[in-house]
């Protein structure tokens, strides 16, 4: 560690690190395209120009992201040199970068945007008109890019080659005619495209998924773990009007997924915005499931439980902990153990990220005491038992909805599902929250926690399983006493 | 508690008679002068082109809005009145929105919506009467809020007119690396009154 001083403040900096790094490690903020932390730094942006003074000659301008930390350097980041550079810098960058902020997806989490406003000019001196190239250039199924809004920064091109280690794209052509381009315009390949729309700092890539879906303000975010897998990265979810989830992203989390995510699951919303969900309960009567209130729904799974004493409980691998320990605690009470289904590998699984493995709560469950069941295994001891209870999201679907609808009626089935079952063999059906509506933890695989948020409400009518089983429990106390 | 004192009346105001005249003494006064109030709704509002009523989508004369969902003037419109969904299109412009819902009941005619537009998209037309039998029907949608740009010129000119106050002022100067003063801070006035106007 070497002693450096920025804008007067005297700090403690890597000289192995770039000075950017010690910039942004000590909260000072250095307006930066190229510089990923993820990433190799090639110094091409030339955004983060600071003003560095070493020893006793004059003070200069230089790159800091190419620049590394030495004893006695003094930086200043907010000097009339650097700030003037910056301005310069930004005069190039915007000299044919396009006025499409209006229908741009970046607009309101653009860095040309916000870094044009605080430091830049309002008006553009350049009489010649922007060069005109491609606007809407496919880049396979997941990536539209737009060469007219690109700066050129080349993260994408770093990112390609130093992930996913696959180099896909290139800067192609010279001068002002330089764009992005895939070798011998092949589309895109792989489950790590969508990390590229993340990473480029205005709006020239972009995900087709996403285009022109809502403007990023009224996007509410909140902090999340993926359910796509076992990893369990670290993500943010975005949420249009509390209505439907709009985007997943990834967020930084060194021990997990560092800056990274997979495509699976950047666009495995689906489910969770599905439309066709089960709200209060289902009774089965003579014709057929009714829907009745949720307190119906809980006395028929009493009665049920009542008059099955070797009922099976099943939880599906997207219970959280907390509900996994609420459902291993009934079980012990009635003298039973608690399963939950666990497909096999899906046959995703990659070097970078992708654990193949569809539970993302596996090792949490596991550690509570529940037991992994294959879904086929479990098809089999659904059908030889009297009773059994699914508990929470997806549990239907993960345990085979085929099977579950080929269950004896010899069998009594209760489920607590977002889905209303189609199954004969089930007797009462009980709404539950989503992944993006409830709060909660799951471990992932290497048994880092993951916290999953409440982003929008659940909808009317439909409660958190916690409450579901505490009121189970608590009638199961009272018919003891 | 606040005790009010009462006013002692004076002997002309407690006999009556001489305050009833003097009061009808002022309504036969007005009587004769000129009549100030407007019998609305039979007399129409006098409408000039600064009436801000509700705001309309205008229709190019290509016969479509110019609208991009951009989402500022909803980001704008201090009622929530609002509402944009956009999606994409095969016209130059790439975009244009799915919906675009403003509700009238919670427009407050601010003009925000038309002053925020960079697509001179939505202007305020001169209507102002709103009536309806539900409060739904007063939602209006993209085909509720299109107006031809004919029947909006007058306002369309006025805004236009006012924006180009601003837009013929000469630019600011342009205080860049070397150009700008030794030691001073380029955003401040003091700078920028010692800097001739580049061009």
């Amino acid at each position: 560690m070497v002693k450096i001083t920025v804008n007067g403040r005297e700090v403690e900096a890597d000289p192995k690190q770039p000075l950017i790094a010690a910039c942004h490690g000590h909260d000072v903020d250095v307006p930066h395209y190229c510089y990923h932390p993820g990433l190799s730094t090639v110094g091409s942006c030339r955004m983060c120009q600071v003003e560095v003074q070493q020893g006793t000659a004059p003070g200069r301008v230089m790159v800091a992201c190419r620049t590394y930390p030495a004893e006695g350097m003094v930086v200043s980041t907010e000097s009339e040199k650097s700030h003037a550079t910056r301005r310069e810098c930004l005069e190039f960058l915007l000299k044919n970068h396009p006025l499409d902020c209006p229908i741009c997806d970046k607009a309101g989490e653009c860095d040309l945007q916000d870094f044009t406003y605080q430091e830049g000019q309002a008006t553009g001196r350049s009489k010649e008109p922007r060069r005109p190239l491609e606007k809407r250039h496919s880049l396979g199924d997941v990536i539209v890019l737009d060469q007219e809004r690109c700066i050129l920064c080349s993260r994408c091109v770093r990112f390609f080659e130093e992930v996913p280690k696959k180099a896909q794209l290139t800067v192609a052509s010279l001068g002002s005619r330089s764009v992005i381009a895939t070798f011998a315009d092949q589309p895109l390949t792989g489950n790590y495209q969508g990390n590229i729309a993340d990473l480029c700092p205005v709006g020239a890539l972009t995900l087709k998924g996403f285009r022109f879906q809502a403007r990023v303000w009224n996007l509410v975010k909140m902090a999340s773990t993926c359910a796509e897998c076992s990893r369990g990265c670290s993500i943010q979810v975005e949420v249009l009007r509390g209505g439907d989830v709009k985007r997943f992203r990834p967020r930084e989390n060194a021990a997990v997924n560092r800056w990274w995510m997979c495509d699976t699951g950047r666009f495995a919303f689906d489910h969770v915005n599905a439309k066709d969900r089960l709200v209060n309960s289902l009774v089965r009567d003579g014709h057929g499931l009714a829907p009745r209130s949720i307190e119906d729904g809980i006395a028929a799974v009493r009665a049920l439980l009542d008059a099955h004493s070797d009922a099976l409980f099943v939880a599906s691998p997207f219970c959280t902990v907390e509900e996994g320990a609420s459902i291993q605690a009934l079980a012990k009470r009635r003298g039973t153990t608690a399963l939950f289904v666990a497909p096999g590998p899906n046959g995703l699984k990659d070097a970078l990220l992708h654990t193949g493995d569809p539970c993302p709560n596996r090792r949490g469950l596991t550690e509570l005491g529940l037991q992994p069941i294959e879904p086929k295994e479990l098809a089999k001891k659904l059908a030889s038992s009297k009773a059994a209870v699914l508990f929470g999201e997806r549990v239907v679907e993960l345990a085979g909805a085929a099977a579950i609808a080929a269950l004896p009626t010899s069998t009594a089935l209760a489920v607590f599902d977002c889905k209303a079952p189609d199954a004969a063999a089930c007797t009462v059906a009980i709404g539950v929250p989503t992944s993006v509506e409830r709060t909660g933890t799951w471990i992932n695989v290497d048994g880092q926690k993951g916290p999953i948020a409440a982003v929008k409400p659940a909808p009317a009518g439909v409660r958190a399983l916690a409450r579901h089983l505490a009121a189970l429990d608590l009638r199961a106390e009272a018919a003891r006493s | 508690m606040v005790i009010v004192k009462r006013k002692e009346l004076s002997l002309s105001e407690r006999l009556y008679v001489p305050e009833i005249v003097r009061g009808l003494s002022i309504t036969f006064r007005k009587m004769f002068e000129k009549k100030i109030t407007r019998q609305y709704p039979e007399e129409p509002l006098v409408k000039t082109e600064v009436t801000r009523g509700q705001p309309r989508l205008v229709v190019k004369d290509d016969g479509a809005i110019a609208c991009v969902s951009c989402g500022l003037c909803e980001a704008a419109c201090p009622a929530y009145a609002i509402t944009i969904d956009g999606g994409e299109t095969d016209r130059p412009i790439e975009r244009e929105p799915k919906r675009f819902d403003i509700d009238m009941l919670r427009c407050i005619l601010c003009g925000f919506c038309e002053e925020a537009c960079p697509k001179d998209a939505i202007f305020m037309s001169d209507e102002l009467e709103l009536a309806d039998y539900s409060r739904q029907a007063l939602v209006y949608d993209i085909e509720k809020l299109k107006r031809p740009a004919a029947a909006m010129r007058r306002r369309i000119e006025y805004v236009n007119r006012i924006n180009d106050r601003w837009r013929d002022a000469p630019r600011p100067p342009m205080l860049v690396g070397r150009d700008a003063p030794h030691g001073a801070h380029a955003h401040s006035p003091a700078a920028a009154a010692q800097r001739p106007h580049a061009s």
